[in-house]
């Protein structure tokens, strides 16, 4: 049980802190006990990578996980065109796409091949499930700005934009 | 509960708007006024010490001060109520009005506090006469042994009524044959018998009847024809009496075929005809001095005499003879008016224009009874006749004169409407109250404030002329400084609530920032245009229109439209054109243009201006009357007048005006009233060419409106045009009620006797469909109807004499109307580009709301702004003499019927009250009394959020309103002293801090 918890520093392959010189005084050496064996390597490994697969699920579907808690916030922060309101619509519309933007960055450390981390193709179906949770973020963050009037979704909203010709008859009085 | 919530809705009306004390005067202005006097004998201007006494053309009895012209008090008679005639006594000032003279009042002469006030008959039974205050007369006789005054009142020609001072009636004596062929015209008291005086008529001719009452019973006394021959109607008769001691005596004068023969009255009238042999006189008159004995006697030649009736000899002689008083090429026609003398004795002046002198003459005739002699001495005085027409009536204070003519002074009211008071040779005041009438007024924006360069730019201008013309140039630039920096340390800008008066020494024609000052060019029938400065109400500049040939005759011109035909934007300068009908005594009438500009009254036709300025001459634009006129849209603003064979005439009548007329002919449609009495009714026309009738265009009718038979046109009003910001109305719920802005709609007021009802229309001029038809009754067979139209919106006001039940009642209804496109929201037709023969202009919704007013009201007009973004008002005038705005948003036709819901709230909509509020803070007009109100006249300024409103009728008013409130400028109490203080001390701050900043920096990259 225990040995879940193992914290394996080793396996975070680009690391910056791993090319870190030593600081002054110590030299580097090498843990005196040796791998342990092969297989136990392996198990790990694997382990390891369904962790990985784990934590790149929960990434995907954390958008969805912070939901109530917006929406709670969206119903506390009323109906009206405030400063809170405003700020929390404001937040809702941009993070999706400020994370769909990030997205590749963001799947990275869960890529199962150290080749090639920041491509789309990599965990493709996390990152569909990603995308389509903040959809489900933004489609909040609109229904919200829709309560509250804000989408230009009447004809009077276009009104400004219609305009009218001469009638062709002239009348005088 | 109803309290409150008609306080909530006033407070939400009146949250933009509401006129603070300290702007009464700075926004506003007012112009009390009387009218123009009358000038018939019973009720000419008199003097009374130092007051001027006049009944006026506008109904009102009025007292002036003679020192400076100013209105010491008024008092307004309804139209129904007409003044018939006036008298002064002592401190008290009667009058007598209404038909057939049925009221009597009485003011106190100071203050001008009713007293008294008795109805003599009732106003039906008055009797009409021609002239209409023919058979009135009102005397006022001194009782000594009660110490108090009576009233002799002679009403409907035919009825005494003795009054005492309380108004109680002593006697009333009514002629016997009431109604016959006598028709009593004077009366004359003394104090055991009271004389009436009239015309009896007979076979051809008409002769005198006397009938004498006692003065204490009123009973018959005797009754008696005189057999005169009075063949002139004109002339009539004069009847004189003369005090000797404490008896009066009467005497009757006529002419009889030249001779002028007179008749003494005794109480028991036994007497005989006498006759003065030897002269023919051409006409007798009255001129003032009746009571004392004499009376004006003009010879066949031309020549004046002054008779006198002595009443101790019975002696009837001239005592004085005015040779050259007869019209000529040198001197006008005179005016003689009679007036005693501080000493008692007669005086007589003698007004006329000389052509000789290019001045009027002022004669006083100083008559010495008791030694029998007289003498004459004038001066002549500067009277403009340019400026001020012609003098028609005098008034002469006899009290004034002394052995110089120094302190003599002189009340001339003239044809152009102005009264004034000269004293010698010096005008010391003159009021125009032909502004009390003004037919056509328009507002005209004034020019920009112009730099003027010092001098045009030459060719060869070496290098120190420049830099001399330059730094004389920059010679205002630390003025300008200086301004600049205590304006912007102070934050003094011109504010929306500062008056818009020039303050300036030189006084230039310029607007100020946010054109609030315009001009307004005033028509009235007195033959007179005026130039108001909208700021303050002063006279700019005055014009007397000109008759053209019709001088020679003489006529008058009535003005009916006007066009504003250039603007400020045009290269010209403002310009306006008044079309007028000028009517030749003749009876011929023609249509005369009169084109000016509109800054200066200076005549543009004419090149060269002369100074001083002679009359305004018009331009005989169409020989005959005209039928309808308009301006066309476009570029030269053509006007089109429509002459009575409805010929399409031009002004300017130019090849390019012809020929940007011919390309709009086929689409013009035009909307004209027949008035054939008994069938008014409204035909559509357009235009054609048809080369064998006519060389111009004429107009063939092409639908008529089809009424119900006797229902006759009253009114027909155009809609109110301004710029539309909206073509529709956003609901709570986002969908959008499309306005319906139908450019060819017009109101038809109509009224039907048969039913007694009156109707409203709103017509497509263009094909003669009825949009709107609402049918409302008419109060008392009157209809009354005050209705306004601007784009989608129709308000009109009616008087609801009808009620059927309990629940109901009578009162005055104000009905809001707003027509929308199609069937209900988001359905839209174009409605503002679709030709009005399309199916669908007539496809439309209109929601209406009818709402209690608690005052009638006589003039309607909304608001106007630049761009229109701002909310339409409504301004009426109402019958409290007052003027108000109605909030749009009490007036919305849309208010709901019950609780707002949360949509309609948004809209701001408030829930439907019946009843109007009658809120003074919706009240323009401060306390003035701004009377008789005939129209409202708005205009943008520009500031999108303030509209002009100018009121005319007897009086004229100003001011200005911002309907949704001056958005568009800073509020006044915003400090800018504070900002300027804060902006100034974060610099500081930061000029401060920053060299401390950049050395802890260092420090810090040290340590």
């Amino acid at each position: 049980m225990a040995n879940c918890f193992n914290l394996e520093y080793a396996s975070l392959d680009h690391s910056k802190w791993r090319n870190l010189p030593p600081p002054p005084g110590f030299s580097s050496f090498a843990p005196n006990s040796k791998a342990p064996a092969k297989a136990q390597t392996a198990a790990a490994t694997s382990s390891y990578a369904s962790l990985k697969d784990k934590r790149a699920w929960d990434l995907a579907i954390s958008p969805a996980k912070s939901l109530p808690m917006q929406a709670f916030m969206l119903y506390m922060s009323g109906g009206g065109v405030q400063i809170f309101s405003m700020g929390i619509v404001f937040m809702l519309l941009l993070s999706p796409f400020k994370n769909i933007a990030g997205m590749n960055a963001a799947f990275a450390p869960f890529a199962p091949t150290t080749a090639n981390v920041k491509s789309l193709k990599v965990l493709p179906l996390q990152k569909i499930a990603y995308i389509a949770c903040n959809l489900l973020t933004l489609a909040v963050g609109l229904w919200k700005c829709r309560s509250m009037g804000l989408l230009p979704t009447g004809t009077g909203d276009w009104l400004a934009f219609e305009s009218r010709a001469m009638a062709p008859e002239l009348s005088l009085q | 509960m109803c309290c409150l919530r008609q306080l909530f809705l006033v407070s939400l009306g009146v949250t933009a708007w509401a006129l603070h004390e300290s702007d009464v005067g700075m926004v506003d202005w007012n112009t009390k006024l009387i009218g123009v006097p009358h000038d018939s004998p019973h009720t000419a201007p008199v003097f009374h010490g130092d007051y001027v006494l006049a009944a006026t053309n506008n109904n009102v009895l009025a007292a002036l001060n003679a020192t400076d012209g100013s209105i010491v008090w008024r008092s307004i008679y309804d139209a129904e109520d007409p003044i018939m005639a006036f008298s002064h006594h002592d401190n008290s000032v009667s009058s007598l009005s209404g038909p057939g003279g049925s009221t009597l009042r009485t003011y106190d002469l100071e203050t001008g506090h009713l007293i008294l006030e008795k109805q003599l008959h009732s106003p039906v039974d008055g009797r009409l006469h021609e002239p209409q205050n023919l058979g009135i007369s009102l005397l006022r006789s001194t009782n000594p042994s009660l110490n108090s005054t009576a009233y002799l009142a002679l009403t409907n020609g035919d009825s005494v009524t003795h009054l005492d001072e309380t108004g109680d009636t002593l006697w009333t004596w009514n002629s016997p044959d009431q109604g016959s062929l006598v028709l009593y015209s004077h009366l004359i008291a003394d104090p055991s018998t009271v004389y009436l005086v009239g015309l009896a008529k007979s076979f051809a001719s008409y002769t005198l009847h006397v009938t004498t009452l006692s003065a204490t019973t009123g009973e018959l006394i005797a009754s008696v024809n005189i057999p005169a021959n009075i063949k002139d109607e004109r002339s009539k008769f004069v009847a004189v009496s003369s005090q000797t001691g404490p008896t009066t005596t009467t005497c009757v004068n006529w002419l009889e075929d030249g001779a002028l023969k007179a008749a003494v009255l005794t109480p028991d009238l036994k007497g005989q005809v006498m006759a003065l042999p030897g002269v023919k006189y051409d006409r007798i008159s009255d001129f003032g001095l009746s009571t004392n004995g004499q009376f004006l006697a003009i010879k066949e030649g031309g020549a004046a005499h002054v008779m006198h009736f002595d009443a101790q000899a019975y002696s009837l002689r001239p005592i004085w003879e005015f040779g050259d008083a007869a019209p000529s090429q040198v001197q006008s026609d005179s005016h003689f008016v009679g007036s005693l003398g501080r000493d008692g004795q007669p005086r007589v002046a003698r007004v006329y224009w000389s052509n000789a002198h290019n001045k009027a003459i002022h004669q006083t005739l100083t008559i010495n009874l008791s030694e029998g002699k007289a003498s004459a001495s004038g001066f002549a005085f500067p009277f403009q006749t340019f400026d001020h027409g012609v003098v028609r009536h005098v008034a002469f204070d006899g009290s004034s004169t002394g052995e110089t003519h120094e302190n003599t002074r002189t009340l001339l009211t003239t044809t152009t409407g102005s009264i004034q008071l000269w004293q010698h040779d010096k005008m010391q005041w003159v009021r125009e109250e032909a502004l009390a009438s003004i037919q056509v007024a328009e507002f005209v924006e004034l020019p920009e404030k112009k730099v003027v360069m010092s001098h045009a730019v030459m060719d060869e201008e070496g290098y120190f002329e420049r830099l001399q013309r330059q730094l004389s140039d920059a010679k205002n630039l630390p003025q300008y400084l200086a301004n600049f920096a205590r304006r912007f340390a102070t934050g003094s800008y011109a504010t929306v609530t500062t008056s818009a008066a020039s303050s300036s020494a030189e006084d230039t024609l310029t607007r100020d920032a946010f054109g609030f000052r315009q001009i307004i060019v005033a028509a009235t029938p007195y033959g007179k245009l005026f130039g108001i400065d909208s700021s303050n109400g002063r006279v700019l500049w005055s014009r007397v229109l000109g008759l053209g040939w019709a001088a020679k005759v003489g006529g008058t011109i009535f003005p009916t439209k006007m066009f504003v035909t250039r603007t400020v934007s045009d290269l010209e300068g403002p310009q306006i054109v008044l079309v007028t009908q000028r009517r030749a005594d003749n009876s011929l009438v023609d249509t005369v243009l009169f084109h000016v500009n509109a800054l200066t009254g200076d005549d543009v036709r004419e090149e060269h201006q002369s100074i001083p300025r002679d009359l305004l001459q018009g331009l005989d634009a169409v020989m005959g009357p005209l039928v309808d006129v308009f301006m066309l849209p476009n570029e030269n603003r053509t006007i089109v007048m429509l002459d009575e064979y409805l010929q399409a005439r031009l002004y300017p009548d130019t090849p390019s005006a012809q020929a940007e007329f011919e390309s709009f002919v086929p689409s013009i449609h035009l909307a004209l009233r027949t008035d054939v009495p008994g069938q008014r009714q409204i035909l559509g026309h357009q235009l054609t060419l048809n080369l064998e009738l006519s060389q111009f265009y004429v107009a063939y009718p092409t639908w008529s409106l089809s009424l119900p038979p006797k229902e006759e046109i009253r009114a027909i009003i155009p809609n109110t045009r301004g710029p539309v910001a909206s073509i529709g109305k956003v609901l709570g719920n986002r969908m959008t009620l499309y306005k319906y802005l139908n450019p060819h709609l017009t109101l038809v007021l109509t009224s039907s006797p048969p039913s007694s009802t009156c109707g409203i229309y709103v017509l497509d001029v263009v094909k003669g469909s009825i949009i709107y038809h609402a049918s409302v009754p008419a109060a008392g067979g009157v209809c009354d109807m005050q209705a306004t139209l601007t784009e989608n919106w129709l308000v009109y006001h009616y008087f609801d004499d009808e009620f059927s039940g309990t629940g109901e009642s009578k009162g005055n209804r104000v009905v809001s109307v707003e027509f929308y496109e199609g069937d209900g929201p988001d359905d839209k037709t174009k409605s503002s580009e679709l030709s009005s023969y399309s199916n669908k202009t007539l496809h439309i919704s209109a929601y209406e709301q009818s709402f209690i007013m608690p005052h009638g009201i006589t003039a309607i007009s909304p608001t106007l702004t630049k761009f229109g973004v701002s909310m339409k008002d409504i301004i009426v005038a109402n019958r409290k003499n007052s003027i108000q705005s109605i909030p749009r948003r009490l007036l919305n036709p849309r208010r709901p019927k019950h609780k707002p819901t949360s949509e309609e709230q948004e809209e701001m909509l408030v829930q439907y009250d019946a009843v109007l509020p009658d809120d003074a803070r919706l009240v323009l007009s401060h306390n003035y009394e701004v009377a008789n109100v005939r129209r409202i006249v708005t205009s943008p300024s520009l500031l999108e959020s303030t509209s002009l409103v100018f009121v005319y009728g007897l009086d004229l008013f100003f001011t200005r309103i911002a309907p949704s409130g001056t958005f568009d400028v800073l509020s006044e109490n915003f400090n800018k002293v504070q900002l300027v203080l804060t902006v100034a001390g974060l610099g500081i701050a930061i000029m401060v801090t920053k060299p401390m900043v950049r050395r802890k920096w260092l420090r810090e990259r040290w340590y």
